[in-house]
């Protein structure tokens, strides 16, 4: 059974492996490419959140703002200075772990909705400075003209070679949100997440593991911004804001929060459904707040809760399954005991 | 015009806004206190409460025009016929963890704005004032009579809500099922019923401060989310589930603005209210009014 389920898992990884790698090469055409990669992005982001809401506990809805950081300080780097993507990589991963670490100052006095709202109030904060500082990030109108990449001399232009890249850095991000999962932090989050007064009692250092997922989830939405900027080549504070955030919040939720698979998962369904329901114009928003109150109302452990519902049920054992330790036990519905 | 009555204009401009702000936030109040659920979908709700009592007045029903004034009524019956059913499907919704709450009502939120848009068209229109649209000048302050209207209408509903529910046997029966749900249902209320009726004064009172705020704001079908999201800032500044604190602090929101807008930055009105508004809250964490509470295991 067990040397079985190793066979299933190695088999799985390898046919995700060969998709994932093929797929530029059998996409109809580079608008699909064009959205696979957004999901990408979206996939980053939601690591970033899953990190500091899903492990560590923390509501952060200023994330849309971190992602404009990032976006921001590859297009002024780029624009301005010449800076080629590689530079600005690591650039913005700093300024914005700098960036998320002073936002999650405030943030360490007030709890649930209270903060709920600070998040909000930050990253609408941090949206309204990107667009009346327009000496340095053009207002409203952007920035445009931003170079795409190229790699030892190769250009990464168009959406199919930039595919590779968002690959990279997806599976990059993954595997070290993994790691760290496993790590002293990720048990450090999972403790303050549970019961934060506990976790303080216990020795851990419960501030500093607050400030470091926060600045951790903004990093990786630094990390997407620097992509979208160098991906579409032009920049406006428009897409920055709390929609965004909200966006990649529903996605999480829906891939399942506290699990990094769900993720993946949310990130990459969320916009191609979304985009594959694009011709019924309004009926399909309709659609997508009905599915998500349907979601919440039925599912609330998101795709990840359901499967492994079904897992516990049915004794169905899926391929990729494994002993979860660190993931959170699935959101309940009415929660009488929880104090 | 001299720096005092420069001031005062500024104030009254803040009170009115701030009004609107106070009446969204005590929707979110109303329902926070009696079922525990975060509306993040009242913006909505204030949006299609505002067309819900627009649209008899611009006869866009069957040609039929009426009154401001029974259009107001209409509008406000109609939302908070409309609260009436949005409680029963978010009943299960109250006893979630926030992020579900948080993401459920959100999905309401995008369900109300898009039918809104089919129904009524994206662009939105500009509404007529009932009242002379030539402000009156009361001591060297200019003061629209639209704004006065929802000034004082305001404050009516205001103290009639306090009042209702300080004084008449429901409204007791609401504040005791928001208290203690058991208790209260031991004593022979019925919670749920009640809850529904505080469902639907919270979205009738959006409503109303929608319906009054038409003919100074432009309608259209994404005006929800700027004033659902300073409702809730004042929802949250005045500590949650507190009626006097949502009416101050929607009052300290609107004037912040208002006071930011005309003498710090016109740029930065938005972000210098939550800033402030942040500031406020680390080192109040519970709000203006809200109590300070004891972390504990």
């Amino acid at each position: 059974m067990k040397k079985n389920a190793g066979l299933n898992k190695r088999v799985v990884l390898g046919l995700a492996f060969v998709v994932l790698l093929g797929f530029p090469l059998v996409a109809s055409n580079r608008y699909q490419v064009h959205v696979v990669n957004m999901a990408g992005l979206y996939i980053l982001m939601s690591l970033g959140l899953n990190l500091a809401m899903g492990y560590c506990g923390q509501i952060n809805l200023a994330l849309g703002a971190f992602w404009g950081v990032g976006a921001y300080t590859a297009a002024l780097l780029n624009t301005r200075l010449g800076m080629p993507i590689w530079i600005n990589m690591p650039v913005a991963m700093v300024l914005t772990g700098i960036v998320g670490a002073l936002v999650a100052l405030p943030m360490l006095k007030v709890k649930s909705h209270y903060l709920a709202l600070v998040t909000i109030g930050l990253g609408e904060t941090i949206n309204i400075i990107l667009v009346n500082e327009t000496g340095l990030t053009g207002g409203p109108l952007g920035i445009s003209g931003i170079q795409m990449p190229s790699l030892f001399g190769i250009p990464i232009d168009g959406d199919e070679r930039f595919y590779y890249l968002v690959l990279v850095c997806v599976v990059i991000g993954f595997l070290a949100a993994r790691q760290m999962m496993k790590h002293r932090i990720g048990r450090s989050f999972i403790a303050i997440r549970d019961n934060d007064v506990a976790a303080k009692a216990m020795g851990v250092n419960t501030a500093k593991y607050q400030i470091m997922a926060n600045s951790i989830a903004a990093v990786y939405c630094g990390v997407a911004g620097v992509l979208y900027a160098h991906m579409t080549t032009y920049i406006s504070p428009d897409i920055f804001e709390f929609k965004s955030a909200l966006f990649v919040l529903t996605l999480t939720l829906i891939g399942g929060m506290g699990s990094l698979a769900g993720s993946v998962v949310g990130g990459l369904g969320l916009p191609i459904i979304q985009e594959l329901l694009r011709a019924i114009g309004n009926w399909q928003l309709v659609g997508f707040g009905l599915a998500i109150m349907l979601v919440v109302l039925f599912m609330p452990g998101g795709v990840m809760g359901l499967t492994r519902r079904l897992e516990e049920a049915g004794g169905i054992r899926w391929p990729w399954a494994r002993k979860r330790i660190h993931e959170k036990p699935e959101l309940e519905g009415p929660n009488v005991s929880r104090p | 015009m001299d720096n005092v009555s420069l001031f005062l204009q500024t104030l009254v401009g803040g009170i009115g806004i701030g009004s609107l702000y106070a009446l969204v936030a005590l929707g979110y109040s109303m329902i926070y206190r009696s079922m525990g659920l975060v509306n993040f979908a009242h913006g909505s709700i204030y949006m299609i409460g505002t067309y819900l009592g627009i649209i008899w007045y611009r006869g866009m029903v069957m040609g039929l025009q009426v009154p401001y004034g029974v259009a107001f009524v209409i509008g406000i019956l109609l939302t908070a016929g409309l609260g009436l059913i949005l409680e029963r499907i978010f009943r299960p919704l109250a006893n979630m963890d926030l992020m579900l709450m948080l993401l459920g009502t959100i999905g309401l939120g995008y369900v109300l704005d898009n039918l809104a848009v089919i129904v009524w068209g994206a662009e939105g229109f500009a509404v007529k004032s009932p009242l002379p649209e030539t402000p009156i000048m009361i001591g060297g302050v200019a003061l629209l009579p639209q704004m006065l209207l929802l000034i004082s209408v305001s404050a009516v509903l205001m103290i009639g809500l306090n009042v209702f529910l300080a004084k008449a046997k429901i409204g007791k029966a609401m504040r005791a099922a928001a208290q203690d749900r058991e208790t209260a249902s031991a004593m022979g209320i019925p919670v749920n019923r009640t809850n529904a009726l505080t469902f639907a004064i919270g979205a009738g009172l959006a409503a109303a401060a929608g319906i009054l705020a038409a003919p100074i704001v432009y309608v259209n079908p994404a005006m929800g989310s700027a004033v659902g999201l300073k409702g809730f800032a004042a929802f949250i500044l005045g500590g949650a589930g507190s009626i006097p604190g949502a009416i101050a602090g929607g009052l300290t929101f609107g004037v912040l603005e208002a006071i930011s807008a005309g003498f710090i930055s016109s740029a930065y009105t938005k972000g210098i209210a939550f800033v402030i508004m942040i500031v406020v809250l680390m080192f109040r964490p519970g709000g203006i009014v809200g109590e300070v509470t004891v972390d504990k295991v």
